[in-house]
């Protein structure tokens, strides 16, 4: 019967369907099985990397104070901007867009993304480090489309405004050579790269934290699930004194001029106040510098990144008599009465050489020849010593030496001596050389740094102190005193010489001599002032193309108060700043005025106003030296004496 | 109407197990939704609401004897492709597609509504026509079902017009068709399918599938979804991470978690173990309703089961394994669990007919 067969059929058919299904069914059971039971391991960690991500916690880097408590350097917030790969779908769409929301070229943001393209993508590729507030705004608010990009706090270095950029250095991200050099740094620390920042990197480090939170799919954070804080660096004291500092920097202001000074405590070495003019702004580094920001200080010509206080070398000048008479005195050559006739020129090997005052200063004793800065007595006595022990005790006393600082990439100046010569030239030393050299001119070069340590061993009595900056440092347990650095060398003056040298320099001051413009009533302040030309170093053909200005005299001052227990020492030098008393010496005045005050606890001196006026020089005149041998190479002065 | 007598020959058993499926689907949407960086989401009050419509709509095809709907089925199958085609020209758009009619707060999905009307049309259609079919009885059926078909997948709605193949399938099947055409079905399909793949298939469509059957080749694009699904599902583990301790769900990496990717969340928070409470259910409700078409008084009772029953299977099975990650993704929901107004509606309304089927077992 068809009716009976077709629901045979029927009955048959659906049977056939219960097992399919029944199988299908089996099927997919299984297959959860599979999944969520036999692959459960990895899976499970695959949905752990999905949700969770580590965000680094940025150490502030320790705060550094000055020898009074005073902040120099400190830490303020700020937001970078990173792409996180590890969540991106299109890199390239996200690189558009980030470009366009932040206002840089593409062409950039791509560069910084190849630049980290082989690393791990978990690791956040930083595009801003120092974002403004409307960059902020503007990625915030395509954050839906942009998920694999991440806005962090980050602790970012301050500094105040400043002319010691160049001690404070700057701070970057770190290099592949430093990564290799060096444990514990990894790609996009931010680490020293100049400066203090530099030297006391391991102690102003600190060691970051890390933040695991849980993410959803556009990268929003939900939660935190685990936090390990952000550890600050060592916070240090440094040996500056904030207010010394200050008077130093107006100084340099008041005058317009570039330069550099260092003021040591002549007992310890510890440096007081420490500038190069022109500066940087180191919050510029702080936040990442540009391309074209790195660009201009780098092509600058008057070369701001150069810190002329350690890495400039300059002719001393007349500042140099002073070693000439350390080396007399000591070697026992001579006595402080020693007296020499100067006409106004002498002649040494057949060759004339001349004094700044035509009519000469007639006969003339050391004290007296420091004080009115004698070239003849000089030429004479530098005659009677001889370039070998010139060389010996202008060593001893720190000049064509490394200082010590703590500062890197310091540079040595040069005191010639024969052996330097042969090993340089290859020729022999001429008598006649040594006559240049007496008077600091010649082939002898020295780095302010080196001048300042020079200074200090005179003022000390034979104590080549070691500048240096740490006072002590902070690891979060309390200030721990940071052990003096010890000398470079250590001569005791015969008393006869330090008497005989403080009084010459007493007198520089106090006297008819070059340095009236420091002169302050009461503290004995004692120095020296150089003029130093500039054509005959820094050679001829730099002059081309040069204004008048350019080729101005390079003015030094030296100085130490007071006179016979020293408790500051230090030197100004003023690039093309002419005479040495007409800047140098009051700027040094400035800073000895608020150095006594501060001590005696008396109102600080107001800043020297009006801009551009140079003092009228209190004291003898010392016009620029008229030597005969105007010209870069010592050696052709010696051989070619002229009328 | 409603007689005494037929109220105690409705499956409660069934009824039950499907109510299970909603709760379960009402539980997880209300998982997912519950964004703790979010407002307070309503969408798992607004799924209680279209239940509660679900089920009024289920009484109304329970109430009336089956047969009056199959003698008035051409009438409604009219009515589905009108709907379609006002669709078609009025209907609202979202995320590209023209699928919905705005009715105030209330988007109506014609095309679930259409797998009813074929499978009503076609249970009238081989319920009259003793025997085997025919060629040209075939032919018919499938034409029947082509027609709302490409109206559905012209929207686009791929996915939805799928499931219409099934209907027309299983009764055709059940209805005797002979196994050798079965066989010539599946061959034309086969050589049907590289020119469907060129002609008949949207880029994103073919991209779909071919990330499907290698999903790293895109991890982050049209993979993106498959490989979450996998993770989202392997990391539920045999226990599961707890009510609304899921973390991919919760997070949203599987887009739309309480629609497409419900079962995923499932697996995600209540482990293997629940899947397999919710594979029983289904598994019952999908066997139970066959035992109602071996039961059905007439042919054209099973068919009408059979009809009902085949795209809610294919749903049911197809979305479970897109979850999983085993079956490229596509926009099909899991019928009783998915948020989904018209969805729901069309179910029970559905599996009121189903019911009515096996309750009528002894009426004449």
């Amino acid at each position: 019967m068809a009716l009976a067969e077709d629901r045979r059929t029927v009955a048959i058919r659906l049977s056939v369907l219960q097992y399919l299904i029944a199988l299908v069914f089996s099927v997919l059971a299984v297959s959860f099985w599979v999944l969520q039971v036999a692959q459960h391991e990895t899976y499970a960690e695959l949905a752990e990397n999905n949700n969770q991500r580590t965000l680094a916690l940025r150490a502030p880097r320790g705060v550094v104070f000055d020898r009074n408590g005073g902040v120099l350097v400190e830490n303020r917030h700020s937001y970078s901007i990173s792409i996180l790969r590890e969540h991106t779908k299109d890199l390239n769409r996200t690189v558009q867009l980030l470009a366009s929301l932040l206002g840089f070229e593409e062409r950039g943001v791509r560069e910084i993304v190849d630049r980290h393209r082989r690393e791990p993508a978990y690791r956040p590729i930083m595009i801003v480090q120092d974002a403004t507030l409307q960059q902020v705004a503007a990625v915030t608010a395509r954050r839906l489309e942009l998920p694999d990009v991440v806005i962090e706090q980050v602790p970012t270095r301050q500094y105040h405004d400043t002319m010691a950029a160049h001690l404070f250095g700057y701070v970057g991200e770190v290099n592949d050579a430093q990564i290799a050099s060096a444990d514990g740094l990894k790609s996009g620390d931010v680490v020293g790269q100049s400066g203090i920042e530099k030297v006391y990197n391991n102690l102003l480090m600190g060691e970051d934290g890390a933040k695991i939170v849980v993410v959803n799919s556009v990268g929003r954070e939900i939660r935190t699930l685990d936090e390990d804080p952000a550890s600050e660096g060592q916070r240090l004291r440094l040996t500056i004194d904030e207010d010394v500092q200050k008077a130093l920097e107006d100084g340099f202001k008041w005058s317009g001029f570039n330069g550099a000074a260092v003021i040591l405590d002549p007992r310890n070495g510890e440096v007081l106040a420490f500038a190069s003019v022109p500066a940087y702004d180191p919050n510029a580094f702080a936040s990442g510098i540009d391309k074209t920001t790195w660009a201009a200080l780098n092509t600058d010509e008057l070369r701001p990144l150069q810190d002329r206080a350690i890495q400039g070398r300059y002719s001393p000048g007349s500042t140099f008599k002073m070693a000439v008479a350390t080396a007399a005195l000591e070697e026992g050559i001579i006595t402080p009465d020693f007296k020499v006739f100067c006409p106004g020129s002498a002649t040494f090997f057949g060759r004339p050489f001349q004094c700044w005052k035509k009519g000469g200063h007639g006969t003339i004793d050391l004290r007296h020849a420091i004080e009115q800065s004698c070239n003849v007595y000089f030429y004479t006595l530098g005659n009677m010593v001889g370039i070998d022990r010139i060389h010996k005790w202008a060593t001893l006393l720190g000049l064509g030496e490394k200082s010590g600082i703590d500062l890197p990439n310091e540079v040595q100046g040069l005191v010639p001596s024969p052996e330097w010569k042969k090993a340089r030239t290859g020729e022999k030393w001429y008598a006649g050389e040594t006559i240049s050299v007496s008077i600091g001119q010649g082939q002898v070069s020295v780095t302010p740094v080196s001048m300042a340590v020079y200074i200090s061993t005179i003022a000390n009595g034979g104590t080549r102190v070691t500048p240096h900056f740490l006072k002590a440092v902070d690891d979060g347990s309390g200030w721990k005193d940071v052990p003096t650095p010890a000398p470079q060398s250590k001569v005791d003056f015969k008393p006869d010489t330090i008497k005989a040298l403080h009084d010459g320099l007493y007198l520089v001051v106090n006297g008819v001599g070059t340095g009236g413009g420091s002169r302050i009533v009461g503290r004995d302040v004692s120095g020296k002032t150089g003029t130093a030309q500039v054509i005959s170093t820094e050679g001829a053909k730099s002059a081309r193309g040069k204004t008048d200005k350019d080729l101005r005299d390079n003015g030094w001052f030296l100085f130490f108060a007071p006179r016979d227990n020293p408790q500051i020492a230090g030197v100004v030098f003023m690039e093309h700043g002419g005479h040495g008393g007409t800047w140098a010496a009051p700027i040094s005045k400035h800073v000895l005025e608020t150095f006594f005050a501060k001590q005696d606890g008396k109102p600080l001196p107001p800043p020297p106003v009006k801009q551009g006026t140079p003092p009228a020089p209190a004291g003898g005149d010392d016009p620029p030296l008229v030597l005969p041998g105007r010209v870069a190479d010592n050696s052709s002065v010696a051989g070619q004496p002229r009328p | 109407m409603l007689e005494r007598r037929l109220y105690f020959h409705i499956d409660w058993a069934l009824l039950l197990a499907i109510l299970a499926l909603c709760g379960l689907g009402v539980a997880m949407i209300y998982s997912t939704t519950g964004d703790p960086t979010r407002d307070v989401s309503r969408l798992h009050i607004t799924q209680l609401y279209a239940i509660v419509l679900g089920l009024i709509a289920m009484v109304v095809t329970l109430s009336l004897d089956y047969r009056t709907f199959t003698d008035k089925s051409h009438l409604i199958y009219v009515g589905v492709l009108a709907l379609l085609l006002y669709v078609m020209f009025f209907g609202a758009v979202q995320m590209g597609a023209r699928r919905w009619i705005a009715l105030g707060g209330f988007n109506l999905q014609p095309s679930e509504f259409a797998k009813i009307g074929v499978a009503l049309v076609l249970a009238k259609f081989f319920g009259e026509n003793r025997g085997t079919p025919a060629w040209s009885d075939l032919a018919i059926g499938g034409a029947l079902t082509l027609v709302p078909l490409a109206l559905i997948a012209k929207e686009p709605d791929l996915g939805t017009a799928v499931t219409l193949l099934p209907v027309f399938a299983a009764v055709a099947f059940l209805a005797g068709m002979r196994m050798r055409v079965l066989g010539v079905f599946v061959v034309c399909m086969l050589l049907a399918a590289p020119v469907a793949w060129k002609f008949g298939l949207r880029d994103y469509q073919r991209s779909r599938i071919s990330t499907f059957l290698d999903p790293s080749q895109d991890a982050k694009g049209a993979g993106y979804q498959q490989i979450q699904a996998r993770i989202t599902v392997g990391s539920g583990g045999l226990a599961g991470k707890g009510f609304r301790h899921g973390t991919q769900g919760q997070l949203r990496f599987l887009p739309v978690a309480h629609n497409d990717f419900i079962f995923s969340v499932l697996a995600e928070e209540q482990g293997f173990a629940g899947v397999l409470v919710a594979l029983g259910l289904y598994l019952f409700v999908i066997l139970r309703a066959l035992e109602a078409a071996r039961l059905a008084k007439d042919r054209l009772g099973s068919y009408l089961v059979l009809g009902v029953l085949a795209s809610f299977t294919f749903q049911v099975v197809y979305n479970i394994t897109m979850s999983a990650g085993l079956a490229p993704v596509k926009g099909l929901t899991l019928p009783l669990m998915s948020y989904g107004g018209s969805s729901m509606i069309a179910t029970l309304a559905g599996f009121g007919l189903i019911l009515n089927v096996r309750m009528r077992r002894f009426t004449n």
